[in-house]
């Protein structure tokens, strides 16, 4: 009881509101089935990598195979920005004030709201597994407890990182604006749609893609949380297998760091 | 682990003031809110503070409350110094904030189940409290009703009750009845009246609504962030009431007229005249002269209202929607990302 008891009521707070709230359910669901279903079905056939007779770097999967794991990641980071809305919601309509008028340390506050986010979004994440007959990916139990770990780091790093937004942000519209305009560059330099493949040297990579290209992929955190769940669920790495889930623990203390220092100024 | 009574100091340390301000002043740029406004507030008091909107009365609740830091001066509640021991402070501390604060998306007994676990009651007291309360406000047939479905008034008495859950000490509520309509505003205030006669509470209350303050142990009349009386409503009256004569002139020439020969007379609302009337005689030669050339007169016997008036030159009146009102309209709209 006592301080656990608190942190819980914030937690479920978090966590019944996302479920009664529709609109983000239904985005969670047909977000994965465009993306595995439609974009990964649709390129499937296009994917292995030869041009003019010579095959450059082969990726031993198919494509579906290939995306699913950044599916997961698209959908986390989907929901945990957008439970970051919450945090203004709050804000704005005082609930923020009956919670910071209460005996409870800013941190376990921030905390229990960080944590609710994050389980609705790994929640959110492992809705796409149910997709993974169609998109040919064997689950093994081993596999999928480690990857909902994984799933649940980086949720809860995201989450972080959407409060931090969110604490810059001073009206609804335009965290909408912003939050697509943060999400789909992430998502789309992380190497999720296509491969970049770490075996080329520097100068081979550049023949392939554009050198401002290669640079985004590389210092994108994202790129190495979505090697880190390809690794986990398809067992296919693109950079050294430790580098994922190091990346995935560094950003989720350093962005609760930094969101808890912006929680206590405001 | 504290719980809430090891929390709450005892009786002794509080002695005869429960709430004790020295000093406080606080600015905004260059706006003063609070110009050295020292106060003391009894236990089992019914405290208010009356005073027009941007009085200063919000920044001082807002620091009562430990989410505001004064430039100077000193609080302290129940005993605890509102800026060195703050969670201390709010554990005897209930709050009803001026904009409503219930979650709309959780249940009226969910929003009140989370205070409770916020403020660490146990269990099985929870329930009884919770039990009590709804009873206390009469929405025991709501406990399950979403929120938002409520109207304005039942999550203003939802609030009430979700202030009272942790058995806080002190109970403040800014300006609890504001956008509410008469019955609702009545209703509140019974409910307050009837927490008073139940147990020991003191309450603090800001208002602009002046005929709600009467029954209150003491008022405490701020404007532009200072402190201009504080006393019980019938020594308040009797020191500083006057009679009000309220005119609507017939046309312009009586307008001026009357304010020629009365300088110190105040624009009421819509065309009124109000001149303070100091004795009988001051009503008699204004009926001599100006009896047949006003359109209505009335003759306002002492009143808070007056008293009001003849400390601050002020009516109290309403203001228009700054912008967290606006925020607010936009959200019930529906707005993007809102819901």
């Amino acid at each position: 009881m006592g301080q656990l008891g608190a942190l819980y009521a914030i937690w479920l707070r978090e966590v019944k509101r996302a479920l009664r709230d529709r609109g983000q359910l239904v985005g969670g669901l047909s977000r994965p089935i465009l993306w595995v279903i439609l974009l990964g079905i649709g390129l499937n056939p296009y994917f292995r990598g030869e041009v003019y007779g010579e095959a450059r770097f082969v990726v031993p999967y198919t494509y579906l195979q290939f995306i699913f794991p950044a599916v997961i990641v698209l959908n986390i980071l989907y929901t945990s920005v957008q439970s970051a809305v919450s945090v203004i919601w709050d804000r704005e309509f005082g609930f923020l004030r009956e919670i910071l008028v209460s005996p409870m340390p800013r941190s376990l506050i921030l905390f229990g709201k960080v944590l609710g986010g994050a389980t609705v979004a790994m929640v959110h994440g492992s809705l796409v597994l149910a997709l993974a007959r169609f998109a040919d990916v064997s689950l093994v139990w081993g596999d999928v407890l480690y990857g909902l770990w994984l799933m649940f780091l980086l949720s809860f790093a995201m989450t972080c990182f959407g409060v931090i937004i969110a604490n810059h942000i001073r009206s609804f519209e335009g965290f909408g604006v912003f939050s697509n305009a943060v999400i789909l560059p992430l998502y789309f330099t992380s190497s999720s749609v296509f491969p970049l493949d770490p075996a080329l040297t520097r100068a081979q990579a550049l023949v392939v893609y554009p050198e401002w290209l290669v640079f985004l992929v590389q210092i994108n955190p994202l790129t190495y949380a979505v090697d880190a769940l390809r690794g986990t669920f398809i067992h296919f790495h693109q950079f050294p297998p430790m580098l994922g889930p190091i990346v995935i623990a560094t950003m989720a203390v350093g962005f609760f760091i930094v969101a808890l220092f912006n929680f206590r100024r405001s | 682990m504290h719980g809430v009574d090891s929390m709450r100091p005892a009786a002794g340390d509080i002695s005869d003031t429960i709430v004790r301000v020295d000093g406080l002043s606080k600015r905004y740029g260059r706006t003063v809110a609070l110009d050295g406004v020292s106060l003391a507030i009894r236990p089992n008091e019914l405290f208010a503070l009356l005073g027009p909107n941007g009085a200063g009365k919000t920044t001082l609740i807002h620091i009562l409350c430990t989410i505001l830091a004064p430039d100077s001066g000193t609080v302290t509640l129940a005993g605890f110094d509102v800026v060195r021991q703050p969670r201390r402070a709010r554990q005897n501390l209930g709050v009803v904030f001026q904009e409503p604060s219930v979650d709309d998306r959780l249940t009226v007994f969910e929003n009140l189940n989370f205070h409770g676990l916020v403020y660490q009651v146990p269990a099985a007291r929870r329930r009884q409290r919770i039990d009590e309360l709804l009873a206390l406000v009469e929405l025991e047939n709501w406990r399950h009703a979403l929120v938002r479905s409520l109207s304005a008034g039942m999550k203003r008495r939802v609030e009430i009750a979700r202030a009272l859950i942790h058995d806080s000490a002190v109970l403040i509520l800014d300006e609890p009845t504001s956008g509410l309509d008469a019955q609702s505003r009545e209703r509140i205030w019974a409910y307050l009246m009837r927490l008073r006669q139940e147990r020991a509470l003191t309450i603090i209350v800001t208002t602009h609504y002046i005929e709600e303050v009467e029954g209150c142990d003491r008022i405490c009349i701020i404007d532009r962030g200072r402190i201009l009386a504080i006393d019980t409503p019938a020594s308040l009256k009797a020191a500083h009431g006057r009679e009000l004569i309220r005119v609507i002139p017939d046309d312009a020439a009586t307008t001026d007229a009357i304010r020629t020969i009365y300088p110190a007379a105040i624009s009421g609302s819509d065309d009124t005249i109000v001149i303070e009337a100091d004795g009988d005689a001051v009503a008699e030669a204004f009926l001599k002269k100006f009896g047949g050339r006003v359109r209505r007169l009335s003759i306002d016997s002492p009143s808070l209202e007056s008293v009001f008036l003849s400390l601050t030159g002020r009516e109290l009146r309403d203001q228009p929607a700054g912008k967290r009102e606006r925020t607010y309209a936009f959200g019930r709209r529906g707005g993007e990302h809102t819901k």
